[in-house]
Formats: C-alpha cells, sequence, structure tokens
C-alpha cells in the first residue's frame, strides 16, 4: 500500500519541482531582459567590464612595461606612443593605469569575498542560536561599526604595515559586520519557514540545515550588497594607498598615482587628472549598474507602461 | 519618548566600554615592544624605559586597564609622546575646525539636496528629473580625496581662486571662509547626491498618499503642496541621513584636511598614526568614535521623535 502513495506522489512532486524551476528561469530572464532595457545598466556593465579585462590581460593591453622608466621623457604630454603621457620617471600613464586595475580587483574581490564567507555564517548563526551567542555576536559587530571607517581603517593599517594582503584582510575586517547584519535579520526571517521546521522534524543537523536551506535562501540581497561593496573597496584601496599605508610602490595602483599627481600638481596636471577620471569613471560605472540592477529587480519599477 | 530615549542610551553603553578595550589594547596589538617602536632603532635602553615608566608600560594589565580608564573619566587623555603637550588640548585645538567642516559641508548639501530632490518628484519623469538623477549619480561616485585633488587642481593651481593649502588666519574670518570653500565642496558632493536621490525617492512615495490627494482635490498648486504638506513626512530619513553623515565626516574628513594641509581631528590622529604617537591616535580615535556614537544616538532619537511609529517598536 504505501509503496503505491509514494510512486504515485514522486512524479507529482517532481513536475512542481520542474515548474518551479522553470518559474525561477523566467524571472531570471524577466530581470535581465529589464536590465538590458536600460542604457545605463549597459553602460555600468560595460565599465565594469572594461576594468575585469584590464586587470585580467594587463600585460598583453599595456603598451608599455609599467615601470619601464625613461627619464628623458618625464613629463611628456599625451602623444602618439605614450597616449596619456609619462609620470615624474618618464613611465607611461596608461599602462600604470591598467595595471592598477588589477590591484583594484584583486582588493575588491578579496576582501569582500573574505567578509562574505566570515560574515555570513557568523550571522547566519547568531539568529539560529539566539540568546547570549547572537547578543555576544551582535557586539562585536557594533563595535566594530562603532568607529567611523575611515579612522579603523588607518589605525589597523598603520598597525600592521603596507602590503597587498594586509589591504584586504582590514577592508574585510571592517566589512564583514554589514554582512553579518544583513544575514542575520534574514535568517530570523527564513528560519520561520515550514521547509526549515520540516528539515529540523526529520532530524537535519543544525549545520546540514544552516548549509543547504538557510544560506541558498538569504543569498540574494548579500549579492546586491556585495556588488555594491566593490566599488566601496576600490575606492578604499585607493585612498590607502593615497596615504602611503596601502600598496607599496613601486606597484601600479590608481591611488598611488593619484598621490604622485597631488606631489607633482603645480608642474604635471596629467599625472593627476588620469588616475582621477579613472577612479570616478569606475564608481560611476558600478553605480550605473547597481542603480539599473535595482530597478530590474524591484517588479513595482520594472515595468515601464505600469 | 522618555522610555525610548533611555533605552537607546542605555544601549550605547556596552558598545562605548568595547571601544574602549579595543584602543587599550591597541597597544599589544603593535608589533614589538611598544615603546621601542614608538621610538624608533635609535632608542637607547634607558630612554625606552623610561617612556616605558611614563606610560606605565610595567605595571600589570588590569592595574593598566584601570588607570587608563579612570584617567579618561576625569577627560584625561595622557600626553603626546613627542611635543609632551596633552592629547586633549591637541584635540581641543583641532576640533573647531573639524566642526565647522563637518557642519557647513553637511549643511550645504541637505540645502542643495532638498530642493533638487524636491523639484525632480515634482517634475517627474520629465528632463528636470532625469537630470537630478543623473548629476546625484554622478556626484556620489567621486570619491571625496578625488573631488578634493581635481578641485584644488582646477580652482587653487590653476585659476587660483583660491587659497591652495591651510586653514586661514586666526581671526580672520573672512580668510577662513575662504579657506573653507574647496574642502567643503569637496566633502559635500557626495551628500549632496545622495540627499537629492533619496528626498526625491521619499517624496515621491509621499506625493502618493491619501492625505496629498485629498489636498490636491481641494486645488492646490503642485509646489505648494510638495514643500508645505509633502516635504514634511518625506524629509524624516533626510534628518536620520544628515545625523549619520555629520558622525562620519567628523572622524571622515581626513583625507579633505591632508589634501587641504587643513587643522582637524582627521590630521591630528593621521600626523599620529605615522609618528607612531599611540598616545595621540588612542585619544583622537577614541574622541572620533564618541562623537560618531553620539551622532547615531541623535538621528536615532530624531528618527523616533518624528516617526512615533519607531517609539513603541
Amino acid at each position: 500500500m504505501t509503496q503505491e502513495k509514494v510512486s504515485l506522489n514522486l512524479p507529482r512532486r517532481w513536475d512542481s519541482y520542474k515548474r518551479k524551476s522553470q518559474l525561477r528561469i523566467k524571472k531570471i530572464a524577466q530581470i535581465i531582459q529589464a536590465f538590458r532595457r536600460q542604457p545605463r545598466g549597459v553602460i555600468g556593465a560595460s565599465i565594469i567590464a572594461v576594468i575585469f579585462v584590464c586587470a585580467l590581460f594587463s600585460p598583453w593591453i599595456a603598451p608599455f612595461d609599467p615601470n619601464e622608466q625613461d627619464i628623458a621623457n618625464r613629463f611628456a604630454g599625451s602623444s602618439p606612443q605614450h597616449l596619456l603621457g609619462t609620470d615624474y620617471v618618464g613611465r607611461d600613464i596608461l599602462s600604470r593605469l591598467i595595471y592598477g586595475a588589477r590591484v583594484a580587483a584583486v582588493v575588491s574581490i578579496g576582501s569582500v569575498g573574505i567578509a562574505v564567507l566570515v560574515g555570513v555564517p557568523l550571522g547566519a548563526v547568531a539568529a539560529l542560536n539566539g540568546g547570549a551567542v547572537d547578543y555576544i555576536v551582535i557586539l562585536i559587530f557594533d563595535v566594530i561599526r562603532s568607529f567611523p571607517s575611515v579612522i579603523m581603517i588607518l589605525v589597523l593599517a598603520a598597525i600592521v604595515g603596507p602590503s597587498l594582503l594586509n589591504i584586504i584582510l582590514i577592508l574585510a575586517f571592517t566589512s564583514f559586520p554589514a554582512y553579518g547584519r544583513v544575514a542575520r535579520a534574514q535568517t530570523l526571517w527564513v528560519k520561520e519557514e515550514e521547509y526549515i521546521m520540516g528539515a529540523k522534524s526529520l532530524g537535519a543537523p543544525t549545520g546540514r540545515i544552516l548549509l543547504s536551506h538557510i544560506i541558498p535562501n538569504i543569498l540574494s540581497p548579500i549579492i546586491v550588497l556585495a556588488g555594491m561593496d566593490l566599488a566601496v573597496m576600490i575606492m578604499w584601496e585607493s585612498a590607502l594607498s593615497f596615504l602611503g599605508l596601502g600598496v607599496p610602490p613601486p606597484t601600479a595602483s590608481w591611488g598611488i598615482m593619484l598621490k604622485q599627481g597631488y606631489t607633482y600638481i603645480e608642474t604635471a596636471p596629467l599625472m593627476i587628472i588620469w588616475p582621477g577620471i579613472v577612479l570616478i569613471t569606475t564608481m560611476l560605472g558600478f553605480s550605473l549598474f547597481a542603480e539599473a540592477l535595482r530597478i530590474a529587480l524591484n517588479p513595482r519599477e520594472r515595468d515601464p507602461d505600469e | 519618548m522618555l522610555n525610548y530615549f533611555i533605552k537607546r542610551v542605555l544601549a550605547a553603553i556596552p558598545t562605548l566600554l568595547c571601544v574602549l578595550l579595543f584602543l587599550f589594547s591597541l597597544i599589544y596589538l603593535l608589533p614589538g615592544d611598544p615603546a621601542s617602536v614608538m621610538l624608533g632603532p635609535r632608542a637607547t635602553p634607558a630612554m625606552v624605559e623610561a617612556l616605558n615608566k611614563s606610560l606605565g608600560l610595567d605595571q600589570p594589565v588590569y592595574v593598566r586597564l584601570g588607570h587608563y580608564i579612570w584617567a579618561i573619566l576625569h577627560g584625561d587623555l595622557g600626553e603626546s609622546v613627542w611635543s609632551g603637550r596633552s592629547v586633549s588640548s591637541l584635540i581641543m585645538s583641532a576640533l573647531p575646525y573639524t566642526i565647522v567642516l563637518t557642519l557647513s559641508s553637511m549643511g550645504l548639501a541637505a540645502f542643495l539636496g532638498i530642493i533638487l530632490g524636491v523639484l525632480a518628484a515634482i517634475n517627474g519623469k520629465t528632463i528636470v528629473d532625469h537630470l537630478v538623477t543623473v548629476l546625484s549619480l554622478i556626484a556620489v561616485s567621486v570619491p571625496d580625496f578625488v573631488a578634493a585633488c581635481l578641485l584644488l587642481l582646477i580652482f587653487a593651481v590653476r585659476f587660483r581662486f583660491f587659497p591652495v593649502i591651510g586653514g586661514g588666519k586666526e581671526g580672520n574670518i573672512v580668510d577662513q571662509i575662504h579657506h573653507l570653500i574647496l574642502p567643503v565642496i569637496a566633502l559635500s558632493l557626495g551628500w549632496l547626491g545622495y540627499i537629492a536621490r533619496l528626498v526625491r525617492d521619499t517624496t515621491l512615495e509621499v506625493l502618493d498618499m491619501d492625505y496629498i490627494k485629498v489636498i490636491r482635490s481641494f486645488g492646490a498648486p503642485n509646489r505648494y503642496i510638495a514643500y508645505k504638506y509633502a516635504l514634511k513626512n518625506a524629509i524624516i530619513p533626510v534628518v536620520a541621513t544628515i545625523g549619520l553623515g555629520v558622525g562620519k565626516l567628523l572622524g571622515g574628513a581626513v583625507f579633505v584636511e591632508l589634501i587641504f594641509n587643513r587643522p582637524g581631528i582627521g590630521k591630528v590622529i593621521t600626523d599620529a598614526v605615522f609618528a607612531r604617537d599611540l598616545p595621540v591616535v588612542q585619544g583622537g580615535v577614541l574622541v572620533a568614535a564618541l562623537l560618531f556614537i553620539l551622532a547615531n544616538l541623535a538621528a536615532d532619537l530624531s528618527y523616533a521623535y518624528f516617526d512615533p511609529r519607531i517609539r513603541y517598536e
């Protein structure tokens, strides 16, 4: 008798899964379509794509070695040979900007990645456990967030000294509470759902509930947050390098180039203008992308005829 | 309201204690022996020992923690290792510059942001709206230190409209305002974009509400409705944002202060960080964090004051 019941139910359940996944694919396709309808989204996505392509393929794209000095040709203006001119020791500014994308990409992806990997499980565990664990985790988050982030980052950078890995760790340290908070709030919401109760009543261990039921369901706001944070991290890397607390020279970084431009602001304006423009364009690209994504994800704003 | 006030103030206390603990442990986080790190490689053992003694580093941890908190409660933040000046007087002489800079930047951002935001909302989906939206996106995307560098280049170095660096002569208000303009523009740009955007979105939302429809049905003109009725409700999130912004800028004007070489708390902290002047770093960060917490508290309270629903959550 029971055998028959199971064989009757399984296909129906399978159908509902199939139906659900079809719906989900349709929804994603709708979102992509809504995104592509907006020119700003396309512009933003292209800017971001250019940056990551530059970061990945910098040796092939850059016309010069970023550290190749040509003292005779220092402070040169734009020319067919050096499209954006040269800096105070005659290095090609365009090549240095292209290599700078590498540092920006590594720092932003690295720090956001670590922040997500630490913050999300912490927030989810806090929400699942409640009680003392929850209180302590929130306290940790609050303390880290109660420092103005600029000063926190500065002091930590001064303590551990400048290096690529250190910046990544510092930025991850100051930003993981944001992910933790979102994950915690989402988990509080999700944990009352029936499927979690179902998994619990079947005797699933907490770790399994966390990994295969809760985390996949709280991920989408975290992905949006992470996407916006990439830009913030790029900005921080430049800011720290600007102060001399970031990537050590002679590595090509937009912040270092801006700093050197600041030093020679009276003699060589090009040295400060180009990295400034690149930084602003990068930020703008991410803002445009986020804006278009927000509209595409919001069904009320998605449909222009509404 | 009083209950809510007490609850929020009490909730800030554990955070504050943890901040103190963090600042206290800063000295152990520095690699190597703190005194020799601060004095540099050429310090003699006698100098190191003298500094250890004056910082109280020769005593056990719990005694030092006690002393540290006791001193702070009495407003004593210690002395600078280098100049011997008391940290509180160093901070007090820099703080007014930062406060003036912060308040004028936030004031400018809020003033223009609200006007532009409402303008965009009442002209919804027209060229004005699009213009404001695009401009605010651009403004948000310019990091303050980049804005500061470019403003410095264009208006101070190229055209010499404004002085290049410094905070202006003491007592000469016109000169000080002259020195203030570029830093204020650099700092307010991002917040201006953010606030304009926020005001536009919330005003649009409020304009859709029933009470506005009633007023409109009486034949009141659009602009009148927007400024007299809609703005009052639309402004609540803006007030909270301004509070947060003030808190952030009080410690976060570091880059603008450095680029324009203005005195200020951010500059005090960075200079101390580079000089490894630990007491000044600790004191400066403590004051910045305290101001930040206070500004957040004020933002929360103002939110609760304007929106009674929050109080009863």
